[in-house]
């Protein structure tokens, strides 16, 4: 089991100058078994902290997370997450770096090599095995990075703005592959994004946040319009032509942009 | 054109300094030689500075030749970098990775920093002598001081998304240090090693300077005691020449452990 459970959680910071700020307003939050679900939120909204805090690399003020019915308690390999700054080692080939959670595991060598070399063939890295990161484009580091997470067979992949980096052609080639990897190795997925196209077209369910305090404004089933649309059957540019996309694109717009005037308002 | 220029850079670059060599000789020797300008007491001709050359290769000077004092310098210098590098990368990347070891070693090091290695020097004979114990320790003392430094800056350079990153693949803190923290610093440890080198020289010679039986340092103190231009000058070059010797085979070693960056 590997649902992601955020029960009443809130951060707060405390600010240089005195006084704390609070960054995440009591949140309850259950993404469920397989379930891809992507967080949009203009920046500041606590998204990424979310994520975060899934991921063990941080902790919330108050309330817990629980992955698979197991509070978390700091980062484990269960839990893999993909940066946008791609956090590949400059001093390891793209092998050694698909590897190095396998090695850090023990994995026996053989079982190792198997797994790295299925992953370097679908994320389509062939060729480049012994190329060292600056070698490669942005794009091609962040196949890298998502090899990585997915050859440790994690139950969980939380992923920080991955495409964010990219440019708009690779993003486009990214998103369709990450739906077709997705739909061959299904995971619990949190997807951190800012751009509600990606975040709708990726995932099962979207989770629109705000911020001031960061808080979710609303979650929207996005997966029977998939279903209904055939998505999968169809290239990315005619899926956001749909007028069910276009719809649900200036919804989400439209939530987001009253939370902004309601804060400024504020 | 691109290829072109990348193919032509090395070999111009080689041809102007040679060519920058070559005019400092010629003007050397019209300056002594060709015109008299210079008194060759001040600066001795070329040719002063060949028979003294040939005088230190044949019989010697200052007790052996030429080759046995730099080996005898070239030994100091390898064991004094040797223990400095040993001991001060091990204290910088611990200091860099631990809070509290920075807050329990950084007093004393900041005391002791300051300290040129000269003023060691007479501390260093009370101790040890004019032998090579002393040495090495002065070596030691100032080498030290880069390496550490340097490690220590590496460690905190280290980018904390690649350490995140590491620990959710399950690394370990071994795993993270050996891995992450120490390739991480790496090219900081060998700007490190570079100064470190470099200061390994200066107090070898300075040291030998004062007082020592073999050595280019012992070379360049009796050829100023004889007023022995020539002398100076081979012993000058020689120090000049191992120095280069030892920062070209460190560059070496650099290029080879950091393979993985990209080529400048």
């Amino acid at each position: 089991m590997s649902e992601i459970v955020f029960k009443a959680v809130t951060k707060t910071f405390r600010l240089p100058r005195g006084g704390e700020f609070l960054a995440i307003d009591t949140t309850d939050l259950r993404i469920e078994e397989k379930e891809f679900v992507a967080i949009v939120g203009p920046s500041g909204c606590g998204k990424t902290t979310l994520m975060r805090m899934a991921a063990g690399l941080e902790f919330p003020s108050s309330g817990s997370v629980e992955v698979g019915g197991k509070r978390v308690v700091g980062p484990g390999p269960e839990r893999a997450v993909v940066f946008q700054q791609f956090a590949l080692m400059p001093w390891k080939t793209v092998r050694e770096n698909i590897g190095f959670g396998l090695m850090c595991r023990g994995a026996p060598k053989a079982e190792a090599d198997a797994a790295i070399g299925r992953y370097i063939e679908l994320m389509g890295l062939s060729g480049h095995e012994d190329s060292f990161p600056h070698q490669l484009s942005g794009g091609m580091q962040q196949r890298v990075a998502i090899a990585r997470a997915y050859v440790m067979n994690p139950a969980a992949l939380l992923m920080d703005e991955p495409f964010g980096a990219l440019d708009a052609q690779t993003r486009i080639v990214m998103q369709e592959e990450l739906v077709r990897l997705a739909r061959r190795n299904p995971r619990t997925v949190i997807f951190i994004t800012h751009a509600v196209d990606e975040a709708i077209y990726l995932a099962d369910r979207v989770v629109v946040m705000g911020r001031k305090p960061g808080r979710i404004i609303e979650t929207i089933d996005i997966k029977p319009l998939r279903a209904e649309g055939g998505w999968e059957e169809m290239p990315i540019e005619e899926v956001m032509d749909t007028p069910a996309f276009t719809h649900m694109r200036s919804r989400i717009w439209k939530l987001l942009k009253a939370r902004e005037q309601a804060a400024a308002d504020h | 054109m691109a290829a072109g220029n990348a193919l032509l850079r090395p070999s111009r670059a080689v041809l102007v300094g040679t060519a920058t060599v070559l005019a400092v000789l010629g003007l050397w020797w019209l300056a002594t030689s060709g015109l008299r300008l210079l008194n060759p007491l001040r600066l001795p001709a070329p040719s002063e500075v060949w028979a003294a050359f040939q005088q230190i290769n044949g019989r010697g000077y200052a007790g052996a030749t030429l080759i046995e004092h730099a080996l005898h310098s070239l030994g100091l210098v390898a064991r004094g970098f040797a223990v400095a590098v040993i001991t001060g990368v091990p204290l910088g990347l611990l200091m860099g990775w631990s809070r509290r070891a920075e807050a329990l070693v950084n007093p004393i090091f900041l005391l002791l920093r300051p300290i040129p290695a000269l003023a060691w020097i007479p501390l260093a004979i009370v101790w040890f002598g004019l032998g090579d114990t002393g040495k090495v320790f002065v070596i030691w003392l100032t080498a030290f001081v880069p390496s550490v430094i340097n490690a220590f800056t590496g460690v905190r350079q280290v980018d904390t998304i690649l350490i995140a990153a590491a620990r959710t693949q399950g690394a370990s803190t071994a795993q993270v240090l050996r891995h992450v923290v120490i390739p991480g610093a790496m090219p900081m440890i060998f700007t490190g090693l570079r100064l470190s080198l470099q200061a390994s020289w200066t107090t070898l010679v300075a040291a030998e300077l004062v007082g020592a039986f073999f050595g280019l340092g012992r070379v360049l103190n009796i050829a100023g005691q004889d007023i022995y231009p020539g002398m100076i000058l081979v012993g000058m070059a020689a120090v000049a020449v191992c120095g280069a010797g030892t920062t070209w085979l460190l560059g070496l070693l650099e290029r080879r452990v950091l393979n993985w960056r990209p080529a400048v």
